[in-house]
């Protein structure tokens, strides 16, 4: 590693630099939105386009934008200040407001580590196996691959698996769909303030821009140690997760609206959302879809739960690490563990209903973005704290703009639920 | 100020609370707390109170009357806490405790502080401890007596307070750092492999902020405990004559190893800032890949011709084991510097002062090539059981020696 560090320094020509030093800071950003996209994200934009078509596809444009005007603000608070996300909430607002925040993210990611094993369930049935088997199981391996630290090399078989979503995009093509009319939804927006809509559209939001990723892309930053000068690279590496995250997203929907939508059928098991690959796969479409969906939550359920953790106990002020015994970090282990076998528990319940779980985690994540995001908005706008580089005009109005944007819809979905 | 007063007080019970005038006004919600650095512990000289959201006020605590059951103050005109930012002797309880990671130099870790606890002095109060339990988090939360019922009724237990007395606090942002002499006081409890932990728990600001503080020879053997990536960064971040020194210091087979991960430009500043015959050394060492014997080994070593009596040879090992890496062995070479033989300190600690130090030497000597794979070399260790090996080129010149520590790196490098 450090022989390529010096070759790539070395070299002279500056082509070369730039490529080396890119995959070499590779990483956060781009592990970051493969993650991004797990059980509750495969399933919420299949759902959007079996049950909506292209009618929201155009709102991925949006979230795009804000997607890498958000990741790109922390990725910078990470690099300017060396700390997590929770490390400077908790020293800029103090424990009460850090105390009810924690909750709140727990609570929140709590729904999300349940999705995820509700994505191993659903998948695993397809093979034909139980759930009471799969997801103890499932559990089991994930608490013990982080305990024992084997996680990281585990981590590159996940990402190399994640070549799957290309399956989304040559069937998006194999499909034929009319390209003209895709991008007129594309560039044309439209939403008619049914509940159901607004419920689909904080689920994107909430699903593609979900609030425990900005606290694990700070700190993979802080952890890879990147400095101001290499920033760019960083900040490219971000970009390029953001759009990626988009255009696989953008082939779920355009894939499920073709097939699915078009022959009326609605996803109530992951079946049903797996064939919308038979274009691709034919009668092997289900097979497909179940390995990538347990591939997709098994990667984000190694990583949400420990990332939880990691986010509450630096806030409260435990001692973290996984290099820690039992002793030195009891509330580290405790509220891992409780987050993993509570997560798999739930899902143990009989009859409970797997695709509304993946899908209502993700409105709910939606729901809690703004709170996180506004506390971003007043860090990084600190002059104290990020000197030189803090938000400029621009970028200030994206990100308030997303915030009031999403407590609005959130206010007006529990008003149509009333 | 009124007589039944506790004798002792904590942050959160003045945070946010309002100070009233005489009149009965409100002058404001208490926003923080200064306290003077007096020695041993800071005495609170006045509060900071806010009168709405932007402006700030200053309030002198010999202007507080009473502070059961409401506090009253007879001063209305309030000064501007801005000519209190530039005095030195002033530590802000908020803006640089509060909320805030410290460095606990007794229990040598970096600790979060959830509040601050003060002891009453007639009408003054100090900072005595700062409080890092889950007591003071669930104080500051509004939920402590809450939990006390519960914990009361369910197990019969009171949750103790976690307190950490101030004399061993040391603080990492803010003014603390720039008063040498206080934070070199209190870093010097700490063991270097403890300050080395410490800091690679930190940020990469606060990191250099305390490396900067610590002396020449601390920095020397801290440097030597941090984590490679972590070293790098720290290096770069001080001038290059503080670098030199502080390499100059280290034992020379982790100063080249150091010096290795540099750019090149950088390393050779280093070497120049350094006095010459340790950077002769250091640029010998750098030849060597660092996963050969050559890479692993130092060259601070004691190393004397096989004539010399036992006498001698203590007398020189006496003055040289403050720069020694190794202490174990003295390593007997001819005038070409081919290695002869070796002695360990138990040989001479049992043979006579006029012997010689071929006399005692043992009858053979294990040693390992330079280029030798350092996977070897951790066999040869496991095989023969030394403290220490030398390293030779092909014509048996003694180049170097490898002590347990380096091959210790090398078998368990993330351990420690």
């Amino acid at each position: 590693m450090t022989d390529y560090k010096k070759w790539i320094s070395a070299s002279k020509q500056s082509l070369w630099r730039t490529v080396g030093l890119f995959f070499l800071l590779m990483g956060p950003g781009i592990i970051t939105s493969n993650v991004d996209n797990d059980a509750g994200g495969i399933t919420t934009y299949s759902l959007a386009g079996a049950e909506f078509g292209l009618k929201l596809v155009w709102s991925l444009i949006p979230i795009m934008i804000a997607l890498i005007v958000i990741q790109e603000m922390c990725a910078r608070m990470g690099v300017v200040t060396g700390k997590g996300l929770s490390d400077l909430i908790r020293e800029k607002f103090g424990a009460k407001v850090t105390f009810y925040l924690m909750i709140g993210m727990f609570l929140t990611n709590m729904g999300n580590a349940i999705s995820n094993f509700a994505g191993v369930a659903a998948g695993m049935e397809i093979f034909g196996v139980e759930k009471f088997l799969s997801v103890p199981l499932s559990a089991l391996l994930v608490w013990w691959m982080v305990v024992k630290g084997t996680y990281k090399t585990v981590e590159k078989a996940f990402l190399v698996a994640c070549v799957f979503y290309l399956s989304y995009i040559i069937t998006g093509i194999l499909v034929k769909p009319d390209w003209a009319h895709v991008f007129e939804q594309l560039l044309h927006p439209q939403l008619s303030f049914q509940s159901s809509e607004i419920t689909m559209l904080i689920g994107l939001v909430g699903t593609t821009i979900a609030p425990w990723m900005q606290f694990y892309l700070q700190a993979s930053i802080v952890e890879k140690g990147i400095k101001i000068e290499e920033f760019k690279y960083a900040r490219f590496d971000v970009i390029t997760g953001s759009v990626v995250v988009h255009i696989v997203a953008f082939f779920i929907i355009l894939v499920c609206a073709e097939t699915l939508f078009k022959h009326g059928i609605h996803i109530e098991t992951a079946k049903d959302a797996a064939l919308s690959l038979k274009p691709l796969a034919g009668k092997y479409c289900t097979y497909l879809f179940a390995f990538g969906l347990v591939n997709a939550s098994l990667f984000a359920a190694s990583i949400l739960p420990l990332s939880t953790t990691y986010l509450i106990c630096e806030g409260l002020g435990w001692e973290v690490g996984i290099d820690k015994k039992f002793v030195e970090a009891p509330q580290f282990y405790g509220i891992y563990s409780l987050m993993i076998f509570l997560g798999a528990g739930v899902i143990l319940y009989p009859e409970i209903p797997l695709i509304p779980i993946m899908y209502f985690s993700q409105v709910i994540n939606g729901m809690v973005l703004p709170f996180v995001l506004i506390f971003m908005l007043l860090l990084i706008n600190d002059k104290k704290l990020m000197m030189n580089y803090t938000n400029g005009p621009i970028f200030n109005f994206i990100a308030w703009a997303t915030a009031l944007l999403m407590i609005g819809f959130t206010l007006i979905f529990l008003f149509l639920m009333i | 100020m009124e007589h039944h007063l506790k004798e002792f007080y904590f942050f959160s019970e003045f945070l946010n609370r309002k100070v009233y005038h005489f009149a009965g006004e409100t002058l404001g919600k208490i926003f923080d707390l200064v306290a003077e650095r007096t020695e041993p512990y800071p005495l609170i000289i006045g509060v900071i109170l806010r009168r709405n959201r932007k402006r700030e006020a200053y309030l002198p605590w010999e202007k507080i009357q009473q502070i059961e059951p409401r506090l009253l103050c007879s001063e209305e005109s309030l000064e501007d806490p801005k000519t209190l930012h530039s005095q030195k002797e002033i530590i802000f309880l908020r803006e640089e405790v509060l909320d805030k990671q410290i460095v606990d130099t007794y229990g040598a870790k970096v600790v979060r502080v959830n509040d601050l606890h003060f002891l009453r002095v007639d009408s003054r109060l100090r900072l005595v401890h700062v409080d890092v339990g889950f007591r003071g988090l669930m104080r500051r939360v509004g939920w402590e007596r809450m939990m006390d019922k519960i914990l009361q009724w369910l197990f019969s237990y009171v949750l103790p307070n976690q307190f950490i007395s101030w004399k061993y606090v040391q603080l990492l942002s803010g003014s603390d750092l720039l008063q040498l002499s206080v934070s070199q006081k209190k870093l010097s409890h700490l063991h270097p492999a403890d300050l080395a932990d410490i800091i690679e728990d930190l940020s990469s600001r606060e990191r250099s902020a305390i490396f900067r503080a610590l002396d020449t020879e601390t920095a020397a053997e801290t440097l030597e405990e941090i984590d490679p990536k972590i070293q790098k960064a720290l290096i770069e971040t001080i001038p290059v004559e503080k670098a030199s020194d502080i390499m100059e210091e280290m034992s020379p087979s982790d100063a080249a190893d150091l010096l290795a991960d540099l750019p090149e430009e950088r390393a050779e500043k280093i070497l120049e800032g350094m006095e010459e015959k340790i950077a002769e050394d250091l640029r010998e060492l750098l030849i060597h890949p660092e996963e050969t014997a050559g890479g692993l080994m130092t060259t601070a070593y004691l190393h004397l011709p096989p004539e010399t009596p036992v006498e001698t040879a203590m007398a020189r090992l006496r003055a040289e084991a403050p720069h020694l890496d190794i202490v174990d062995y003295i390593y007997i070479v001819d005038e070409e510097e081919v290695l002869q033989g070796v002695v360990s300190i138990r040989d001479l600690l049992t043979a006579k002062s006029h012997q010689s130090l071929s006399e005692i030497k043992g009858p053979r000597v294990v040693s390992v090539k330079l280029d030798e794979d350092q996977k070897e070399v951790v066999e040869a260790f496991a095989k023969y059981g030394f403290r220490a090996l030398p390293v030779v080129d092909e014509e048996n010149h003694l180049k170097g020696v490898i002590s347990f520590r380096s091959v210790l790196e090398v078998l368990a490098p993330d351990a420690g």
